[in-house]
């Protein structure tokens, strides 16, 4: 059984289709990522899985229980992070997590120490007793993906929980999403930024205009795109064109370039198992290999594949 | 039931500490039935004292005011964000719907403490029958009307300028076209007329009897109690029907 799966999911917005026909699933114990630009549904199908929004029309189930007809059942094992930290603008931090962890029934005995930990870990203690309304835009995006962390969830729904947060609080929130998924929960994490994504996923979903465009392994996505590594070698050879043709006959290699008679730039696929084949190349040819620099396909290149337009420039439309 | 607490306890702390708007709302009050009550009870001369019937109006009219806030404030956590995250918490769309009417309910308890101690001081003379029967009105009452409130609420989901709009239109309709500040029988007939389809015609009358005005100046309270009772479920069913079927959190992005 699948942690969460959905079939044949849509939700319309009047004419706009948010989610069209959407086959998904997230394994038991996993961190599956939603990549996509702004748009592209992934807030959407958040809020369906967490029964926030309802389906137009098709079926999700989260640990086999419907979110159509079981939501309060659904709601009882998830918990989510919204994109926008509101809504409690006179509380204080540490009422509003004792709050959360009061009602998704977090132990009284355990619940003052894991929210002074929390706080102390996301760098919020020292705001723990400032209104949400005083609270910067990194404090209170820290402070809702919080509420995640003190529930400790068995599907936990992040979306875009480092957004707003400087790089080193990104980190404190991926280091507890992992601790997270160590003690057993699954986990979806919607988000637009690629190193997020590669830091987090087990499996990534590209999402684009409402539907699931690839769905795998970052390696494998990654891999999947023919001549997406691109290997540049500088190397010492009395007969470069000779060279340059017996380098084009190595197995995934799409094109060679030089740029000078001893600087090459290869497009290939799989640079990992291409470079030892290139290196016995090299060998046989008598060439001298003085640097080799080997640069991988990033998320975004994966999108621009799939898609055929780039994260960035979709996510700023 | 715990979470139904938690949640209406951990909304309605910030709101004392201190309590501005209840003091303020008391405080006018005061001022209303002090200054304003006891100068026109002296020009009008048809019914007994108009200062006590002032004051009960006064105290309808804050019933109706908060019923109105509840389905306002509901609108307001819709588009703060708050309204997905209540939505997204393990509590059933029922016990959340109780939970808004039950914060409603303490809310005007609060805010009607002073201003009932008052009034009922100014009429004197009642039976703790006569007083719990008439808070039971108010409370019956104040459902109804925020149970309207709440239906309408789902208009601003539309358009909140819509919302608005109606909202204010109907309260200046409701409260005027009605027997809240004049009695039913000095109404002319036009007006009369209208007041006959305004809820607080019949929540003010109704009120008005438990508290031993004249019964001659008011609705018969069998009516006035069949039509407030229905307003009451009609309303909070409707509503409980849009939260449990309808509604969803305002998608932000």
């Amino acid at each position: 059984m699948y942690a969460v799966e959905t079939k044949d999911l849509t939700k319309r917005y009047g004419k706009t289709w948010a989610l069209k026909n959407l086959d998904f699933t997230i394994d038991e114990n996993e961190i599956m990522v939603l990549l996509g630009p702004n748009g592209s549904g992934k807030t959407t199908l958040l809020l369906i899985l967490a029964t926030v929004l309802k389906p137009t029309s098709g079926q999700a189930e989260v640990m086999g229980l419907d979110v159509s007809t079981q939501s309060t059942r659904v709601r009882q094992i998830l918990g989510i992070a919204f994109q926008e930290a509101r809504g409690f603008w006179r509380h204080k931090p540490a009422d509003i997590l004792r709050f959360h962890a009061s009602v998704c029934g977090v132990p009284r005995a355990k619940r003052d120490t894991l929210i002074e930990n929390l706080l102390r870990d996301l760098e919020l203690w020292d705001a723990r007793n400032k209104l949400f309304m005083h609270l910067s835009g990194g404090q209170t995006k820290r402070l809702e993906v919080a509420k995640v962390f003190v529930h400790r969830p068995k599907f936990a729904i992040l979306d875009e929980p480092s957004s707003q947060v400087d790089l080193r609080g990104k980190r404190k929130i991926w280091a507890q999403i992992h601790k997270l998924q160590e003690e057993g929960s699954t986990i979806l994490v919607a988000t637009n930024e690629v190193r997020e994504a590669e830091y987090l996923a087990d499996r990534v979903t590209v999402l684009d205009k409402g539907k699931s465009v690839v769905c795998d392994t970052v390696r494998q996505l990654k891999d999947s795109i023919t001549g997406g590594d691109i290997v540049e070698l500088e190397i010492d050879s009395p007969e470069p064109q000779i060279l340059k043709r017996a380098l084009g006959q190595i197995d995934g290699t799409v094109k060679i370039t030089n740029s000078s008679s001893n600087r090459f730039k290869a497009y290939v696929s799989m640079a990992e198992s291409w470079v030892p084949k290139m290196t016995d190349t090299c060998y046989r040819s008598k060439a001298r290999i003085l640097s080799i620099r080997v640069t991988e396909p990033s998320l975004d290149d994966v999108f621009l594949h799939f898609t055929g337009r780039a994260l960035r420039e979709t996510s700023n439309e | 039931m715990s979470n139904i607490l938690r949640l209406i306890w951990f909304d309605l702390k910030p709101e004392l500490k201190p309590p501005v708007w209840i003091i303020m709302e008391w405080s006018v009050f005061l001022v209303q039935v002090g200054v304003y009550g006891a100068m026109i009870s002296q020009l009008v001369t048809g019914i007994g004292n108009y200062s006590q019937f002032f004051a009960v109006g006064l105290v309808i009219m804050i019933t109706f005011d908060l019923g109105s806030h509840i389905g306002r404030h509901f609108v307001e956590h819709a588009h703060e964000g708050r309204l997905p995250y209540l939505l997204s918490l393990p509590i059933s769309r029922s016990k959340l719907f109780l939970t808004i009417a039950l914060q409603g309910g303490t809310e005007l308890a609060l805010m009607l403490a002073v201003p009932l101690t008052v009034t009922l001081l100014i009429i004197g003379n009642l039976t703790w029958v006569s007083v719990v029967a008439c808070v039971l009105a108010l409370f019956l009452l104040g459902f109804g009307v925020a149970g309207l409130m709440l239906a309408l609420s789902f208009i601003a989901f539309k358009s909140s300028d819509l919302y608005t709009a109606i909202v204010t239109g109907l309260s200046t309709i409701i409260i005027r076209f009605s027997t809240v500040l004049y009695p039913f029988i000095f109404l002319p007939p036009q007006y009369a007329t209208a007041a006959a389809f305004s809820p607080l015609t019949y929540g003010s009358d109704l009120i008005r009897f438990f508290l031993g005005f004249d019964p001659s100046i008011l609705l018969n309270p069998y009516y006035a109690v069949s039509v407030v009772a229905a307003l009451a479920v009609s309303t909070l069913g409707l509503g409980l029907f849009l939260v449990q079927r309808l509604v969803e959190g305002v998608k932000s992005a």
